[in-house]
Order: structure tokens, then sequence, then C-alpha cells
């Protein structure tokens, strides 16, 4: 696993975002390397000396939020990585049952160090952002957007949201040109309203989800659809498929995601989970309906070893890097560069039931 | 209305005039309804019931909206030219039956592109703009002219992907066309008109057979099956038995057979109640062998053949945006964004335009390579050549699937302007789609594990709920 929080210390007397230099022609927003042993870094820049104490990770060229007061920073944008995601709010307005991430009451206003994080990542580095319910705060979020993008064109963003605050307003500002480098991760967990909003734990939610994406078809938007198996629904993806094909073709994917064993799924994880590979049967006639219409669905966060092989095509090696794992038995796999693996608090049992390719 | 709340139970009557007209066609298995952007159900016949507002599962702003996306979606937008046929030589080392018009004999002179066609050829190669480009070989036989060949490939512009396609009798291969066929952006099509008794026949003598197949395994050694392919020009009235034209095929490892009838250029076509039974008999045998097909996929299911035109009509069902075809597209734009270059530089919008032209029937071309073909006879074609605003397409099931070949009905009729449900192409892809929608809605294993094949999906076709 890898660390996105490291221990430091700074005498700046308020948070700040700087780039740890790798080299690059200097600039007051970034921090330079003045001194490196094991186990500590030395960095130098507008805000006085900052010290870092890591074990192994090279931190160089991250962009990090030092937050003096807690003693620690926060690796907003790994450079290299894939999967550099902004907790923009722990705030939601649904509580599915399955949530990886429970929601909290308070919100801690960031947007401004990660406006500032943005402009200063690698060219071209996708930055996704998520929650908490994003768009709760959707004026601070499109400002972000919008204000990065205008002076890094080159950046793009995914954003993880609920679907239920778009209004027909949104849909001519949504239409600016900045939003092409813009995808909205929206999750539907079933074609019939009531199994969706008892999923999601708010009634109407499927209407209202509905009514959101009238405004951002309209707006052109770019969507990719999320829907997490659950024994809730696994009995409904076929409808669900035929639902999409027929009513929202417009999507960029239709993202199929094994169970992640975190938050509330950590509770219920047995009753919740779709035991893959003995009940693959269940779901496969939805991918043949996705294909069939031509739905580039895609499966998330389920290891190759759990797909019948004319389905492999089809899974994404989606876990992000900090938190994949592989059993022992996958090192001699010789799909392992392609698989997504394991969450890496899925249970062990789990993970060691893997059947090498 | 912009804002209010959707509800799926509520359906507002105004809103069925945002609905894409709904169209209906009475098959043995029920009675399809469709609307302009393709989606379909099935309803049991005497159901008839008009005032079912939703039959594709929906009834509102978003379903409106999605249907307009799948309506353009299934519309073929004209795209920069990315599509050349080109015709280097006229001669020929064969003489088949039923090749008449389009081949010159072996040492004929003035068959082959002259210096300044070749040149206006290589202008046109590189001044191509599109990110990949198709560029088909045909004659004659051009491995006749393996140097013009060569040239054209090398004008192709730095950074357009392109793929060549060389459609050859394999009567001879030497070093020169092997270096070309050995180039990984090569692709070789040939004909196999099914057993090799049945090919000679075709052709001039069974020696030259005799060598096609050598040649033909030859290839196959040297490049696998993928290289390669094949089809058959059957004679509708005499058309081989299914499983012999399969078996000729298989015994060269091949899968796909786009069958193909013979074109009689002229021949019978005056003759309306002639040509209309050739046209039944053709799509008689059509499905006969689709069914055959199913059969046999079934018994042998390690080796699934399709015929191709059956798999594109299931394709253009079901896939939205299955535009590439360029005989089965609506509108069907001329000279847009494909062309055939003749021997002597003529542009034609179509292979079979530039037969017909051959024949003296009518001349098609459109212009030529030197001073290009934005010509009025070009806009001409291209007025006529949409299914839009048709009367009876308009009112067609399978309008969001159809297409329109506006040189067919120019070959057959010498207009365009026939009611369309009396033209050929219409009876034949009504019976066509008839047949897919039959078999989409079969609930046998052995016809959807065909499909299932047919249409690349990973598992078994899935099964079509009829509404109820």
């Amino acid at each position: 696993m890898i660390a996105l929080t490291l221990p430091a210390a700074s005498d700046a007397d308020r948070p700040f975002v700087t780039r740890l230099g790798d080299g690059e022609k200097p600039a007051p927003t970034h921090s330079r390397l003045e001194h490196f042993e094991e186990g500590r870094s030395i960095w130098c820049g507008d805000h006085g000396l900052l010290e870092i104490f890591h074990a192994g990770e090279n931190v160089q060229g991250d962009v990090v939020l030092v937050e003096p007061a807690k003693g620690r920073i926060e690796r907003l944008i790994r450079t290299g990585s894939r999967h550099n995601t902004l907790l923009v709010t722990e705030q939601c307005d649904q509580l599915c049952v399955m949530c990886s991430q429970p929601p909290k009451k308070s919100h801690d206003d960031r947007f401004g160090h990660f406006t500032k994080a943005c402009m200063l990542a690698d060219e071209g580095t996708l930055i996704g952002i998520s929650g908490g319910e994003p768009t709760l705060h959707m004026e601070k979020l499109l400002q972000m957007i919008e204000a990065v993008l205008a002076r890094r064109p080159d950046l793009s963003f995914h954003v993880l949201s609920n679907g239920q605050h778009f209004t027909p307003e949104h849909a001519m500002r949504l239409r600016d040109p900045r939003y092409r480098r813009v995808a909205w991760g929206i999750p539907l967990y079933s074609s019939d309203p009531v199994r969706h909003d008892t999923i999601v734990g708010k009634p109407g939610a499927f209407e209202r989800l509905m009514e959101s994406f009238v405004t951002l078809f309209r707006a052109g938007a770019r969507i990719e659809l999320r829907t997490v198996l659950l024994s809730q629904n696994v009995a409904d993806l076929a409808p669900l498929a035929r639902f999409l094909a027929a009513n929202l073709p417009q999507i960029e994917q239709w993202s199929v995601m094994g169970l992640e064993n975190a938050g509330f799924a950590r509770r219920n994880f047995g009753d919740l989970r779709v035991a893959l590979p003995e009940r693959f049967a269940e779901v496969a006639p939805a991918l043949d309906l996705a294909v069939l219409h031509g739905l580039p669905v895609r499966l998330f966060n389920i290891p190759l070893c759990h797909v019948p092989p004319a389905y492999r095509h089809l899974a994404v090696a989606s876990i992000s890097d900090w938190k994949k794992r592989f059993a022992s038995a996958c090192d001699e796999c010789r799909a392992q560069a392609d698989c997504s693996g394991f969450f890496e608090w899925h249970p062990q049992e789990l993970v060691d039931r893997v059947a090498p390719i | 209305m912009e804002g209010k709340g959707l509800l799926r139970s509520q359906v507002d009557p105004a809103l069925k005039a945002l609905r894409p007209g709904v169209r209906r066609r009475s098959l043995t298995c029920g009675v399809l309804v469709s609307d302009e952007a393709g989606r379909f159900v099935l309803e049991p016949h005497g159901l008839a019931d008009q005032e079912n507002l939703s039959p594709f599962g929906y009834a509102d702003r978003l379903g409106a909206l999605a249907g307009r996306y799948l309506q353009a979606r299934r519309r073929s937008v004209s795209s920069e030219l990315d599509y050349l046929i080109l015709v280097p030589t006229l001669r020929c080392n064969l003489a088949c039956s039923y090749c008449q018009v389009s081949r010159a004999a072996l040492g004929a002179r003035q068959h082959d592109w002259s210096d300044e066609t070749l040149g206006h050829v290589l202008d046109l190669v590189s001044g191509l703009r599109a990110r990949a480009v198709k560029i088909e070989f045909q004659g004659g036989e051009p491995t006749l002219r393996p140097d013009l060949i060569a040239k054209v490939i090398a004008a192709v512009p730095p950074g357009v992907d392109a793929l060549f396609v060389i459609c050859t009798n394999l009567q001879t291969i030497d070093d020169t066309i092997l270096a070309i066929f050995d180039r990984d952006d090569v692709l070789i099509s040939t004909s196999l008109d099914g057993p090799l008794e049945l090919h000679a026949r075709q052709r001039s003598d069974t020696e030259q057979t005799r060598r096609f197949a050598e040649n033909f395994r030859f290839l196959l050694d040297r490049y696998g099956p993928n290289k390669i392919s094949a089809l058959p020009t059957v004679d509708p009235s005499h058309p081989p038995r299914p499983a012999d034209l399969v078996d000729a095929f298989a015994a060269f490892g091949m899968r796909s057979i786009y069958l193909r009838p013979i074109n009689f250029q002229g021949f019978a076509r005056k003759n309306h109640s002639a040509a209309r039974e050739i046209g039944e008999a053709w799509s008689d045998y059509h499905r006969s062998f689709i069914r055959y097909l199913v059969e046999r996929n079934w018994q042998d299911r390690g080796r699934v053949f399709e015929e191709t035109y059956f798999s594109l009509i299931l394709r253009r069902i079901f896939r939205p945006g299955s535009n590439r075809h360029v005989d089965l597209r609506n509108p069907n734009p001329m000279g847009q964004d494909y062309i055939v270059i003749d021997h002597d530089g003529t542009a034609y919008p179509t292979d079979e335009a530039r037969m017909l032209t051959r024949a003296g029937i009518i001349d098609l071309s459109i212009g030529d390579v030197a001073s290009g073909w934005q010509t009025e006879k070009r806009a001409a074609l291209n007025a006529a050549s949409t299914n839009d605003g048709d009367p009876a397409c308009e009112t067609c099931a399978y309008k969001p699937f159809c297409g329109r070949d506006i040189v067919d009905d120019i070959s057959r009729y010498g207009t365009t302007s026939l009611p369309r449900h009396e033209t050929e192409f219409c009876r034949r892809h009504l019976a066509l789609f008839d047949f897919a929608f039959e078999m989409i809605h079969s609930d046998s294993d052995k016809t959807r594990y065909s499909l299932g094949h047919w249409l690349n999906l990973p598992g078994p076709f899935p099964r079509v709920v009829a509404v109820s």
C-alpha cells in the first residue's frame, strides 16, 4: 500500500500547497530538495523549510498539501500515478448500503488548495474528484474545474457524483468546451426506481437522477455509468442493460464493479457480495446485452481469473495503485499486469482463491 | 415542462409528439413495433394497442432525448475521402463466364493507367487527409501491374494509417507481388465460387483452377487465414448446395462467406417478371443458406461460419453507428467518402456504376481523376440517395436499419423514382429483415448460438422478451 500522507515538519503558520521539485526550473510554488538521507528529506521554498519523514516513498515531483499544525503532508497529486483523487467533501445526501467512504456531517473547504494543486500537476494528468458528494458544493466545484482548465487545458477531470443536484440551468454552463475534458462517474444500480432508491438510501433518488441525466445529455456531458454488483441488484442487471440501450445510449462507459470491502460494506460484506467466479452466470447476460447493443461495458475491481475467458477482454485493471494487492499465488500468473488485483483490505481467504492464468 | 419531475408512470400526452414515429410490421412470430431510433419490441398478434405509449420501456424526456441521439447515430455522416477503389488495369488472365464487361484480354493495349493517369492517381493518394484509409485494387487483374500497386502504396502520406486490399484471382504469384503481399498492411481478397468443379466451370479451364487452389493454399500456409478473404459469386438459378459451398470454404480454413449473386448486367433486367423471379430465388437461397449455417454451427460448435451480409444486417439492427458499409447506409452519399477510379481515370460512385457504364447501359461516371468529381451528375445522384422522406420508407419498420442503393435501382429500372416497395432492393431487404427479426425472437438454442457468434457476443444471444 502506498502512503498518501507522511509525517512532516514546517515553520509556516498556515497550510500551503507546493510541488516537491524534481529538478525542473525553480518557481515560487515549488520546493527545492536541500538534503536527503535515509528516512527523511529537507525541502526549501517560499514557505521556508519543510522536513518530510518517509520510509522509502519517492515524493519527488509530487504536489503536496503541507499542514504544519497537523505535522503532516498530504500527497494530493503523485507524479506518474494514474490514480490521483481529490476528496472535496465528506458530506453526502445519499446513504448507500455499501458506501466505502461513509459520509460525515462537517465540511472542510479545501477547494482553494485543490485549485492550486491542479495548476502544479504534471502535463496531461487526469485528476479524480470524489467525496462524499462533490456536487453538494456545486458552485465551488464548477468554479474550480473552470479555473483550472482555463489555465491548464492539458488536464482532465473525472468527477464521481450521485447526480442528484444538476438542474436545467446547468445545461448551458456544461456546454462550455472545457467540459469536454470532464467525465462524470455516476452510479445507477437498477432500472427499478424502488430498488435503486433502496440501495442508495434516498426515496426519489432514481427520478431525480433521470432528471439530471436530461440536463447532462442536453449539455453533451461525458458520463461513465457505474453499477456496483450487489446481491440486491444482480437480478436487475439484464433489465438495466436493456434500459441503458433504450434510454441512456449516450454514455461513454458502463462500469460494472466488484464490491469494495470497506465502510458500510465491511459490516454486511457477506449479505451484499455477489460471489465470483461462482455466480458469474448471473452477471453474464447483462454483459452480452451491453455488447449486443454496442454499449461500452467494462468490469471493474474483478480479478481476471474470476472472469470466464470469453469476458476477460471487458475487465479493467482498475484498482488504484495505492490500495491494490495480489495473492502470493499471483506471482506465477502471466496476466498480472492486466489484472485489477484485490483491494488491500479484501478478506484474505477470498484473496487466496485465485487461479493463475 | 422544463424542470418538472419525471414520473415514469405519468405520461404527458404532449410527450407523444416528442417521440419519433412508431412503425409496425407483421411477422410470423408477432407484430414488430419499432421507432425511428431503431428501438423495437415484438407484440403478440391481436394486441394492436395504439394507445400503448410505452412499448419500449420509456415514456419520458430522457427516452425522447435518447431517441434523437440514436436516430442521429443511425444516419451516416459523410466523412473525408477514406476509401478508394482503384483499377490499375482492365486486363485479366482469366475469362470467367459472368465477367463480360469488366475485363480486357491479357495482351490488350491501352487498358492500363497511362503515365498521366498514374500521376493524377498518385496526387489523389498523396493528398488523402483522413486518419485511416482503405485502398482496394480491383481489375481486371491488378497483380498484372505490381509496379502500379507499389507506387500507390508508396504515395500514401506519412501519418495516414492505410490498409490495402488486393482483389486477385491468384493465377500467378511471382516474387514481386509476393513482396507486396508480405506487407502487414496488405490484405488479399479472392473469389471461390464453391466446390472446385463449379469454380472451374464458371471459369475457363480446370488447369487454371488447379493453379488457383495451389496458390491459395500456399498463401494460407504462409500467412494464416486472417490475411485472406474469399467470396463466392453465385448464380441464383443454379446455386451450389449450401453444404458444398461451406465445405469448399472450410477446406481452405475460411469461416466468413459473403454470398454475392451474379450481376446480370442488362440481361433479364428489362424483363420485369423474370427479374422478380430471380430475386425471389435469391432470397430463398440466402435464407436456406443461413438456416444451414445455424444447423451446421450447432452440430460442429468449434467451427462457426457466418454469411457476412447477414452479420452486417444484424449489426445494423442492434448497433447504431454501424455505417461503414457503403452498400447499406442512409443517406448514402455518392462520391464523398469513397470513389472508384477506372483504368482510364474515370471516376465512378460505385463499382456497380462502373460496370453499368462499361456495359453501355447508362453512363454513371461522375468525373475523372484529373479534374475531380464535384459535378452536377454527382449532385443529382446525391439528391436521390436517401430514404428520408420517402413515403414507403417513412412507414417502414426497418427504415432505421436499412439503406439506399440508387445505382441498383437505376441498373434495373432506369430510374430512381419507382415506388420503393416495387424495387428489387426493397423486396430483398424486407425479406432479409423479416428473416432476421424472426431469428432474433426465436427461442431456439441453435439460433441463439449462431446469432451470438455473428454479433461477436461473449456468450449466447440473449433471449429477447416480447411484451404481453
